[in-house]
């Protein structure tokens, strides 16, 4: 570890230039210095890791450098020169491409027709789409991304939007790649797959800023890294000499967290009960292939999977949020199969979405009136038919507090915080009101290693007064550490059962992947 | 606080801008058509000599005002959760015919007389209405297409039963109507409290439906921002799948929606009617549920800039007349509200623009504090206009009504 005052800018005599400095960059939002004199330096070909706490100001600065909004202070150099960007096309123009930490697709959009938006190939004027289709095949073959270039993004899972957004800069030729936490739906393999890939391209020449909060997976991937705190750089680190021990210290001055599930809490009551269940497509296939399970009291029931087996469509299922082909759902043994999905939070579901601007929040309202979202029918936030915009302000007020959200106040909008912070004030709504069951699916996607442990803490703690967890999760020491069961997903169907004391992550990925045989050990 | 009035200073920024360029743009074309531009502007801000004039001009532009801010409000309700009523015109005009014939048809005591004739036009509104929300969710079809289909199916269907079976007026007569409301039905004026409060009585009675807008307006406000329903319909609107997945029906939510807007259109004929017309006939006030299309884009769907919004048009529309007198063409008001209404979208979004840029202003000049953690009594960012936002097409101004 060195400080990251080293000086000389630009190239040294020789050497060739740095593929992106950034000197003194310094951005502010209303209250907020978001980047306060950052320094980063990234070498031609390398990946580069960008890691911090939640709202240290990572997006942000990927946002200048991308961009997005220009600094209040402070010099870009790409290649070695100053360059002033004025807006993404600028950037775009200069090969520098960026994965948003949220998804910027068309949602009634095809994939092809995603990947190509604003940069549309053209054929003698017209729109060249044998000539795109070709393309994304091949990238998507390269880099194994699994892309079907006519289906609805609209249709797909997080993973699946995840990788539309990595070919849609890929498809961009873009030299510089910015992505901003791109594997945090991802369960291992696929990042390893991914970045394999992009080994390749790496030795062509190709540069990565990478942001992440799987340390991990940062000193498994990354060349150097970059570690920011409170808005501005606080050090670099190799990542062959440090320990992520000392990278979590670095970045938030706390220990690494690990998601030990103490002594079983698990009692005899059932709260969730899925009979059966069976969910269709429009095609009428199984997506949700005759899926039987028990969440009891106490107990946290893991689903393991490979993102786009069934998982979304059964977390839809079990919220009421999507019909069944067959079967039934049970709550605390009472048959909600045709209950809407109010009667179903009413009766104490609590949900963690696995996209938070999609099913979580209402980014142009303040957050105030995010923390009625889903419990409009309950107090403190409301009051008969009338909404208790006091109550909602002092409880948002408090879940801030409690959790960690960083940001001026209730009145704040919910679009203003950083992604983590997002995240961490839907744990705190969905905590405080109590449920009986909670379906989580990555609750702790996108925040860093200090605030995963408080959530881990919290939900180990619900979890010992009798609250029902049903977890999805790409994390798979969460999955291993947090579960009293776990089941692995794969096409639709719970393949195996797995005792998450015995499990190692290799055997688990083996699983998931379907590379070991179904007999479940449990 | 400062935090508020700088939210409210903002959140006015576009639709002044969008006037502003829409006075500039007229001026213009008054100019090109041969015309001094500061003569049309001074006929029109002319209100007259005499007090008596002036009173009078003022309860003109009120009269014109109170359906225009219906016809917004009946707009905007359902903008707010991302639908485009532009059905508006045929629900009004279908619900004025037959609310006149209800009214013409029996004889109740006077409250009573107008309450059924209020109920009448709010159901007609809203069933008409509602066949929009109810083909939404049940076959998909889009709301402003079949809007547009009703309101040719609404047009026809009234004059054909003004023509047919609701026909009161003699036959020949060059103009047809529906038989005359007794005066049981009607809406008293309120020239009493004009001159009440020592102003000269003017020649036409101010519509006592000025009240009824204005409560149907306070219901609006706070059916929207304070009760759980209001969450529910704004929720849908800012994200319809978050909504969902909160455990909002959006289905019934489109049916609800509409079935309001439709009451609230219902209303939009009735200040005329009970005020001043007391039937229904092919004369009949036309074109208010488009103008209040315009109305709610300018009033950022709040019920509190749609009322100013609707002054200024009505304030326009008086201003046809003197022009004529004056030679120079009527049709300037129509240019003025038709570039308004243009500049209003672009204005909008330039005054987002500057909204963010003043933010991001306030919040440098705050200093380079460390980073905040937690309340250090900064403003709250300002609420920038929501009228680019992808899914709607439409403003559902989060902030405007909340200021
Ligand atoms: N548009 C905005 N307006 C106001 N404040 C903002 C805006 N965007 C970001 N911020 C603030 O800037 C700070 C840095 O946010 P940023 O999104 O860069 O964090 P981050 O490091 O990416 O965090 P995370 O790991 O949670 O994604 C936060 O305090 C956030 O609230
Ligand atoms: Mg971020």
């Amino acid at each position: 570890m060195s400080p990251a005052d080293s000086p000389a800018g630009g190239a040294a005599a020789g050497d060739v230039p740095l593929a992106v400095e950034l000197r003194g960059i310094t951005k502010r939002f209303p209250g907020v210095v978001a980047n306060g004199d950052i320094e980063l330096r990234v070498r031609r070909g390398e990946v580069h890791a960008i890691v911090g706490e939640n709202g240290a100001g990572k997006s942000t600065l990927m946002k200048t450098l991308y961009g997005e909004h220009r600094p209040d202070e402070g010099e870009i150099l790409v290649d070695g020169r100053p360059v002033q960007f004025r807006s993404p096309a600028d950037a775009i123009a200069a090969g520098i491409g960026m994965v948003h930490q949220h998804f910027m697709l068309a949602d009634n959009f095809t994939v092809l027709e995603n990947v190509i938006l604003g940069s549309e190939p053209t054929k003698r004027g017209r729109l060249d789409r044998a000539g795109a289709r070709r393309r994304i095949e091949e990238i998507s073959e390269r880099y194994n991304l699994g892309l079907r270039p006519d289906a609805l993004v609209e249709d797909l899972g997080v993973g699946d939007r995840q990788r539309v957004e990595i070919a849609k800069v890929l498809y961009r030729d873009a030299r510089i790649l910015i992505l901003d936490e791109p594997t945090a739906v991802l369960v291992p393999q696929e990042v390893d797959e991914l970045f394999g890939n992009l080994a390749e391209l790496k030795r062509e020449g190709l540069t990565v800023i990478f942001i992440s909060h799987k340390l991990d997976e940062v000193r498994r991937v990354a060349d150097s890294i970059t570690v920011i705190r409170r808005g501005t750089t606080v050090g670099t680190a190799d990542p062959r000499t440090t320990t992520a021990k000392q990278l979590a210290e670095l970045m938030v001055g706390a220990e690494l967290p690990t998601p030990e599930t103490r002594e079983s809490t698990v009692r005899d009551t059932p709260v969730l009960q899925l009979v059966d269940v069976t969910v269709s497509d429009e095609s009428r296939r199984p997506v949700v292939d005759d899926v039987t399970l028990t969440v009891r009291e106490g107990e946290v029931v893991g689903i393991a999977g490979v993102e786009g087996n069934g998982q979304a469509e059964l977390v839809d299922a079990i919220m009421g949020l999507r019909p069944l082909a067959a079967g039934s759902v049970l709550l605390g043994g009472e048959d909600v199969t045709a209950w809407s999905t109010r009667a179903r939070r009413e009766a104490g579901v609590g949900f963690i979405p696995e996209d938070r601007h999609r099913q979580g929040m209402l980014l142009d309202a303040p957050l105030w009136e995010n923390r009625i979202l889903g419990h409009q029918t309950r107090p403190p936030a409301v009051k008969g038919p009338l909404i208790d915009r006091r109550g909602a302000r002092a409880d948002t007020a408090r879940i801030m507090r409690e959790y960690d959200v960083r940001a001026p106040g209730p009145d704040t909008l919910a679009v203003a915080l950083s992604g983590g912070n997002q995240q961490k004030l839907i744990v705190g709504r969905e905590m405080s009101a109590r449920p009986r069951l909670l379906v989580a699916a990555h609750p702790t996607r996108g925040v860093d290693v200090g605030a995963q442990s408080v959530i881990w803490e919290l939900l180990k703690d619900a979890r010992a007064e009798g609250l029902g967890i049903v977890l999805i999760s790409a994390d798979l020491d969460e999955l291993i550490g947090l579960s009293d069961t776990l089941h692995v997903m794969l096409r639709g169907r719970l393949v195996a059962t797995l005792d998450p004391r015995r499990v190692t992550p290799e055997e688990l990925g083996g699983h998931m992947t379907g590379a070991r045989s179904t007999a479940g050990a449990a | 606080m400062s935090g508020v009035v700088r939210r409210v200073g903002l959140s006015l920024l576009g639709p002044v801008l969008a006037v502003l360029v829409a006075l500039v743009i007229s001026a213009l074309v008054i100019a090109l058509i041969g015309q001094d531009p500061l003569e049309a502007f001074r006929v029109m801000t002319d209100l007259g000599q005499s007090p008596s004039q002036q009173v009078q001009s003022i309860v003109v532009i009120l009269n014109r005002a109170v359906p225009l801010f219906l016809a917004g409000l009946a707009v905007a309700v359902a903008f707010r959760m991302g639908l485009f009523n532009i059905g508006v015109e045929g629900q009004y005009r279908l619900a004025t015919v037959l609310a006149a014939a209800a009214g013409a048809a029996v004889a109740l005591p006077g409250p009573l007389h107008v309450l059924l004739i209020v109920v009448v036009a709010m159901a007609v509104g809203a069933l008409w209405a509602g066949i929009v929300g109810v083909l939404k969710v049940t076959r998909g079809v889009s709301e402003v297409i079949s809007s547009i289909m009703l309101n040719f199916i609404a047009l026809g269907l009234a004059s054909f039963l003004l023509t047919g079976p609701l026909r009161g007026s003699p036959p020949g007569a060059s103009i047809i109507t529906t038989a005359e409301i007794p005066e049981s039905g009607r809406v008293p004026s309120l020239n009493g409290l004009l001159t009440a409060l020592g102003l000269a009585e003017p020649r036409s009675g101010l519509y006592g439906f000025l009240l009824v807008a204005v409560v149907v307006g306070v219901v609006v406000a706070v059916l929207l921002t304070r009760t759980r329903f209001g969450f529910d319909l704004r929720a849908t609107g800012l994200s319809p799948s978050a909504a969902t997945a909160s455990g909002v029906d959006a289905r019934g939510m489109v049916v609800k929606t509409m079935l309001i807007s439709g009451a609230i259109a219902g209303l939009v004929g009735l200040p005329d009617l009970l005020g001043s017309q007391y039937d229904y006939g092919t004369e009949f006030t036309a074109g208010l549920g488009f103008l209040g299309i315009a109305v709610a884009l300018l009033g950022r769907s709040a019920p509190v800039g749609i009322a100013l919004a609707a002054l200024l048009f009505a304030f326009l529309d008086r201003a046809a007349l003197p022009l004529q007198f004056a030679d120079i063409p009527s049709s300037v008001v129509t240019i003025i509200q038709g570039t308004i209404v243009l500049a209003v979208v672009v204005a909008n979004e330039i005054a987002r623009r500057l909204a963010l840029r003043s933010a991001e202003r306030a919040g440098a000049s705050a200093g380079p504090s460390p980073q905040t953690g937690g309340d250090d009594g900064a403003p709250p960012p300002t609420a920038p206009d929501g009228g680019q936002r992808v899914h709607t097409g439409v403003p559902g101004d989060q902030q405007g009504a909340q200021a």
